[in-house]
């Protein structure tokens, strides 16, 4: 797990390398700013729900695989 | 739209507000400023500014960008941000205005003091109001470019 929030692990930066994708790509295929799936990265914000859904198709995965409760 | 220029939209109405503000806030308590404006006119510019800024971001939300970048201009994060900054202004502003009621001349009330600490609350929630969009502007530029 990366640096994390302390209400949600997250292992978002590893495998958006692991798909090849920038956070620019990735945001764009999300539908929000990079700064958004930076914040994620390192624990700053907590995803919506529709949000999270969007990242795990993106990276052809599940919500669960990429965020995990403490 | 860019970040860039919603950050100089936001910049410039704010950093407007907060001169004016401050001057009306500073004129109302009585503090002797050294200098003063001799065209109270001017005083619409701040609110021009502001009809002006928001015609501009609400017409380039709906005509003048594309999806990509309205989805990353205003996403959830952004959003967040606001939710935060307003709720810091709901309390600044509500210790200001106690703090104003504070202040008066109560064994002396009148008409005009209760005028005049209108303008002050006025005049105080416009400069919070200011510091917001400035504050708002800054950080949200510095995270579009490195956060």
């Amino acid at each position: 797990m990366g640096k994390s929030h302390e209400k949600l692990l997250n292992n978002l930066e590893e495998l958006r390398k692991a798909a090849n994708l920038t956070q620019q790509e990735l945001s764009e295929s999300a539908e929000v700013s990079r700064k958004s799936i930076n914040a994620i990265e390192n624990g700053v914000y907590v995803p919506s729900t529709v949000l999270a859904l969007k990242i795990a198709k993106t990276l052809d995965c599940s919500v669960e695989e990429i965020f995990k409760l403490p | 739209m860019t970040f860039f220029k919603r950050f100089l939209v936001l910049f410039i109405c704010g950093t407007v507000q907060v001169f004016f503000a401050t001057y009306l806030l500073l004129e109302l308590l009585g503090v002797g400023l050294s200098w003063h404006l001799m065209n109270h006119d001017i005083m619409f510019i701040p609110g021009i500014l502001v009809f002006l800024g928001s015609g501009y971001l609400t017409l380039s939300y709906y005509f003048l960008s594309d999806e990509a970048s309205n989805n990353a201009l205003y996403d959830e994060f952004t959003a967040l941000r606001y939710y935060k900054l307003a709720t810091a202004g709901y309390v600044i502003n509500g210790v200001g205005i106690f703090i104003l009621f504070s202040v008066q001349d109560w064994q002396n009330w009148s008409f005009e003091l209760a005028n005049n600490m209108i303008y002050q609350i006025a005049a105080f929630a416009w400069l919070i109001f200011g510091m917001l969009l400035v504050w708002f502007s800054i950080g949200d530029y510095r995270e579009s470019k490195s956060g």
